[in-house]
């Protein structure tokens, strides 16, 4: 089979690998990274459970080919901690019960991170459409919304301190 | 290569599970080709030679769930990502063209589309959720040629043109000649969608998008209009395109409301009788989405608030 070499940068870290056609950026980040925080719910882009940063957007692993990737950068929710400090998204969802069995969060995570990266002051409206390709069927999303508005009605720098995408 | 005996289809084992340093995600899949070429020439020889046999892959959102669970019927990708100029939106003196890799995102942030295809600008941030808009792309939206395609009735109304490339050179479809079936175009498996060709629709254009579908996001569009209005000085219809999404085979343009409504002011139309005589034409199927009988009377009220907004619009 026709391997095909990647160059993927995965939460600030370079990783060459040699990934056959079919392999999806979910398997890939899952059964060889082991960065089992990112979910497989539906498979087929429905629930976002596997909802990663790509590039600086949203996207759903499940549906990307990791042998598009060659030169990519991708963070998943490992990514998010700093130092062992948590992101202030991360803290608001603690803060807020925004969890409760929990599949869903590292997926809300990553939506809601890759909208305060653009628009660090997000209205509600837009909080609810940036989450609005993941399911969560424990909270009723209020408490995640909620969440998500604690920390983008803070200042800019409360957000900054945390891996950023810089396409040069 | 032969296909290994664990490779049942069942997609699910390819995540959890203790496959510790045994596992090699690729295993379960077939040999498979992948080509990424760096032009078009190349891209349309390698489709020539491979025949049937390779998918055209740009953003993955559709093939990934239609082959979800047989992959394995996919004997190689030819991935169109580094083919120069496929990404981009470029304006000229009487027409926009766009790449077929353009982003349903990218259309929705465009400041071009936003000025002239306002109703396809709309329609593509309807699309999904964000992840779909990041990753789908214009072109796939097309080449999928869902009855449900929520960018086919503003290309439509628009009167869009499509490119199509292959070894044997190109030919400009109108999409009106273009879909032919539910996922049904008239596009050969050696030919390779180059560019969207929208001419510019002029001043004193004004559109309507609207979209009614069950719950707001990753919706699969139960029905779509998209309404494009041209007007002259006079503020005389020129021209008028009603043309509806999911409630046929392919998207549907109403001709008849051309008839009724060309040559007249847009407050001299019987609003009503239009919307009924939109969803007199339309031949909807009852499907889980909805009743035939329902989306006729949608058809009807989308398109008598569709008409209201274009005045309102116009007279300001
Ligand atoms: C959860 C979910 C929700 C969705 N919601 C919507 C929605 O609300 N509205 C909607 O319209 N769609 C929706 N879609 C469908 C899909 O995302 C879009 O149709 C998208 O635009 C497809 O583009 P792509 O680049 O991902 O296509 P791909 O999957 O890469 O390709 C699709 C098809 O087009 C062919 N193709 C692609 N580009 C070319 C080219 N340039 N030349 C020749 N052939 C080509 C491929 O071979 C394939 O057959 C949804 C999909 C998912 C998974
Ligand atoms: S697992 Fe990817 S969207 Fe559900
Ligand atoms: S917390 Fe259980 S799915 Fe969201």
């Amino acid at each position: 089979m026709k391997k095909i070499k990647v160059n993927l940068t995965v939460n600030g870290k370079e990783f060459t690998l040699e990934v056959g056609p079919k392999e999806r950026l979910l398997d890939t980040l899952r059964e060889r990274l082991k960065l089992t925080g990112v979910k497989e719910g539906c498979g087929i882009g429905e629930c976002g459970a596997c909802t990663v940063i790509l590039n600086g957007e949203a996207v759903n692993s499940c549906l990307v080919l990791t042998g598009q990737l060659d030169g990519s950068e991708v963070i998943t929710v490992e990514g998010l901690e700093v130092e062992g400090r948590l992101d202030p998204l991360q803290q608001a969802f603690i803060d807020h019960h925004a969890v409760q069995c929990g599949f869903c969060t590292p997926g809300m995570l990553m939506s809601a991170r890759a909208l305060l990266d653009k628009n660090p002051h997000p209205n509600r409206e837009e909080i609810k459409r940036a989450i609005e390709g993941n399911l969560c069927r424990c909270t009723g999303y209020q408490q995640i919304i909620e969440a998500i508005e604690s920390v983008a009605g803070k200042g800019e720098e409360e957000g900054a301190d945390y891996f950023e995408w810089d396409p040069d | 290569m032969k296909e290994s005996a664990a490779r049942s289809g069942n997609r699910q084992g390819t995540s959890g599970g203790d496959f510790k340093d045994c596992f090699r995600p690729e295993d379960y899949f077939t040999a498979s080709k992948y080509f990424a070429p760096e032009s078009l020439k190349e891209a349309v020889e390698i489709l020539e030679g491979y025949g049937g046999d390779l998918k055209v892959l740009a953003g993955g959102t559709d093939l990934l769930v239609e082959y979800y669970e047989r992959l394995y019927e996919v004997k190689g990708w030819l991935d169109l990502k580094n083919i120069p100029g496929l990404k981009e939106i470029k304006v000229f003196e009487d027409r926009i063209e766009i790449g077929p890799l353009v982003t349903h995102t990218e259309l929705e942030k465009s400041e071009n589309i936003k000025e002239y295809y306002p109703v396809l600008n709309r329609a593509a941030a309807d699309v999904g959720s964000p992840q779909i808009r990041n990753r789908g792309t214009i072109g796939g939206n097309i080449i999928t040629a869902s009855p449900a395609g929520d960018l086919l009735a503003p290309l439509m109304a628009y009167d869009a043109e499509f490119k199509l490339v292959s070894t044997r050179g190109e030919r400009i479809v109108p999409v009106g000649q273009f879909f032919t079936g539910p996922k049904r175009t008239i596009i050969s498996s050696n030919e390779i969608l180059s560019r969207i060709i929208i001419p510019l629709p002029g001043e004193r254009t004004y559109g309507s998008w609207c979209k009614v579908g069950k719950r707001k996001a990753l919706i699969i569009s139960s029905i779509t209009l998209a309404l494009v209005v041209k007007f002259n000085k006079e503020r005389v219809i020129k021209d008028i395109r009603a043309c509806l999404g999911a409630v046929a085979p392919t998207p549907v343009e109403i001709k008849e409301v051309r008839k009724r409504a060309r040559g007249k002011r847009i407050e001299d139309l019987n609003f009503s009788e239009l919307g009924e005589l939109v969803a007199e034409r339309i031949s909807p199927i009852d499907d889980i989405r909805g009743t035939a009988e329902y989306r006729r009377d949608v058809a009807r009220e989308i398109m008598i608030n569709a008409l209201e907004e274009i005045a309102e619009k116009a007279a300001e």
